[in-house]
């Protein structure tokens, strides 16, 4: 700022005397007269000023207002993310239910605990152990087909070696019964060690493309009828007198969460309807797409998967429904009975706490032990 | 004062005025820059002290009008920070920056310390720690403003015989 050469004159005191007691006077002035003023200059001179303030501040708070937006955006953006999991999740889940409520007893529900590359990259940790039932040599199933089989048990947990375990042997067969052969891991390169080979098939029996492959119940260890995969392609092998054949497992590693160990009774009384039943082609079709891309061609979804996947659906909506109707009647049925009971219509009450005792049913879907006759 | 410095003079006041209403709100800072404290010194230092305190006393009433504070506060404290700011610059120090950043700090803490006593409705009412606190934060934030903005508006502000 340039420098102004000046002195204090008489005139600048009484200017600053003047101003001076103007604004003592303002000070002094009553409340309505001091908002009169205050308002007529507002309303007036000061209008355009007041209207550049409120636009500012309104801007302000548009700018805030953007950032919480930005902020509640990216929190859905990542709850999105989550979602397909939590679907696939739900699916998976439904698809244990029905697994459960199929094989009706003899099974114990797992948790996979740790997954492959904790400790080894085909050995799973499982929820459960002797205390629950599981035995050494227990096969590990999901909705999907076999998982694999129990290694070692303690009393609380027990581990497992998966289906691409290098030790894992299972004898199998195709689904009509007509070959039959071992299926071990395939000892190839990443994708294709997450593929089965079937192997010992005689030479003079094929097995066509998309094919799927069971358990033969031969040996004793793996009940006859549990899925293992699809055939894929037969794999050119030094072997004169036996064929070799690459499958699809039934089961995704990527989708071990959660498990069912069958209980040795179980495994004895069979559990081929369990997965007949509910049109296993379309489990392990759907389950086997994302195994190993790029190692050889999807089989062809069956005419009736559909179909078979509207019928879970249905027969899971029917079950929930079925579930809430007892629970209403049963509510229903006991408000009656207090009633009766407190207008002392014990007669009453008596015959209506009859028709609540539980009707001989077989055991729950989850429970471990074996039906008794 | 020449026609040209009492144009740019003008211009840089009705700037300092405008962003107090405008860049102040926006910022949204509790401590923010008084712009108005800019104008009044900017303009208070090219006219005469008697001027200055007219300048000062018509801005503190703009500035009791829009606000909620008491009236006449701003006013009176503005009077005499235009004048002192006008007096002070004449009689002592030269142009330069660091001279504007200490009229500047001076300035909003005088106006400050006269505001709080004015406004000041009761005896009870805490006044060291907004004196000795919070003036000298606003008055230093006020500072850096002031002489930024000094910056930007020197080719206007100088007189057209230094340019």
């Amino acid at each position: 700022m340039p420098p102004a050469s000046r002195t204090l004159g008489r005139r600048d005191f009484v200017l600053l005397g003047l101003c001076l007691a103007a604004g003592i006077a303002a000070l002094g002035l009553p409340d309505t007269t001091r908002d009169a003023i205050a308002g007529a200059l507002r309303r007036s001179v000061l209008a355009p000023l007041l209207s550049l303030q409120h636009q500012a501040e309104l801007t302000r708070e548009a700018m805030r207002d953007r950032s919480a937006a930005v902020l509640v955006a990216d929190s859905l953006r990542i709850r999105a993310l989550a979602v397909p999991a939590l679907e696939s999740e739900n699916a998976r889940l439904r698809r244990m239910l029905g697994l459960g409520q199929r094989l009706r007893w003899g099974f114990a529900p797992a948790e996979v605990l740790l997954g492959k590359g904790v400790t080894e990259e085909y050995t799973v940790t499982l929820s459960v152990g002797s205390a629950a039932g599981v035995r050494k040599l227990s096969p590990v199933v999901a909705a999907e087909g076999l998982v694999g089989i129990v290694k070692s048990v303690d009393p609380t947990i027990s581990t497992a070696i998966l289906w691409a375990h290098p030790d894992f042997r299972a004898s199998a067969m195709a689904s009509d019964g007509s070959v039959y052969g071992i299926v071990a891991a395939h000892p190839g390169a990443d994708p294709e060690r997450f593929l089965l080979e079937m192997r010992g098939v005689p030479m003079r029996s094929a097995i066509p493309k998309g094919t799927l492959i069971v358990t033969s119940g031969l040996g004793g260890t793996f009940p006859r009828g549990i899925p293992v995969g699809v055939v894929l392609t037969e794999l050119r092998t030094n072997e004169l007198w036996a064929r070799t054949y690459l499958l699809r497992p039934a089961v995704s590693p990527t989708d071990l969460s959660s498990v069912m160990v069958l209980m040795p009774d179980r495994g004895k009384e069979g559990v081929e309807p369990v997965w007949k039943d509910v049109g296993h082609d379309t489990a392990v079709r759907a389950s086997a797409a994302p195994a190993a891309p790029g190692a050889g061609a999807p089989a062809a979804p069956a005419p009736d998967s559909a179909a078979a996947a509207q019928h879970l659906a249905d027969s899971l909506a029917a079950d929930s429904v079925r579930r809430a109707r007892r629970r209403h009647r049963r509510d229903s049925l006991t408000a009656v009975a207090d009633s009766a009971l407190a207008r002392g219509d014990t007669a009453l009450a008596d015959s209506v706490r009859k028709l609540l005792l539980p009707r001989k049913r077989p055991p729950a879907a989850d429970s471990a032990r074996p039906v008794t006759p | 004062m020449k026609p040209r410095t009492a144009l740019g003079t003008a211009f840089a006041f009705v700037v300092l005025v405008l962003l107090q209403y405008t860049l102040r709100p926006l910022l949204g800072w509790p401590l923010g820059p008084d712009f108005l404290l800019m104008a009044v010194v900017v303009a208070s230092v090219r006219v005469r002290p008697g001027t200055a305190a007219v300048i000062g006393l018509l801005v503190g009433l703009v500035a009791d009008s829009i606000g909620t504070d008491p009236f006449g506060a701003s006013a009176l404290a503005f009077t005499v920070v235009g004048f002192a700011a006008s007096w002070v610059q004449g009689s002592v120090f030269a142009d330069d920056l660091t001279v504007d950043f200490l009229l500047f700090f001076a300035g909003e803490w005088v106006y400050s310390a006269i505001f709080l006593f004015a406004a000041r409705t009761s005896s009870a009412a805490p006044i060291l720690a907004p004196l000795l606190v919070w003036a000298p934060v606003r008055a230093l934030v006020t500072a850096l403003f002031g002489v930024a903005t000094l910056a930007i508006l020197r080719p206007v502000l100088r007189p057209a015989s230094a340019s």
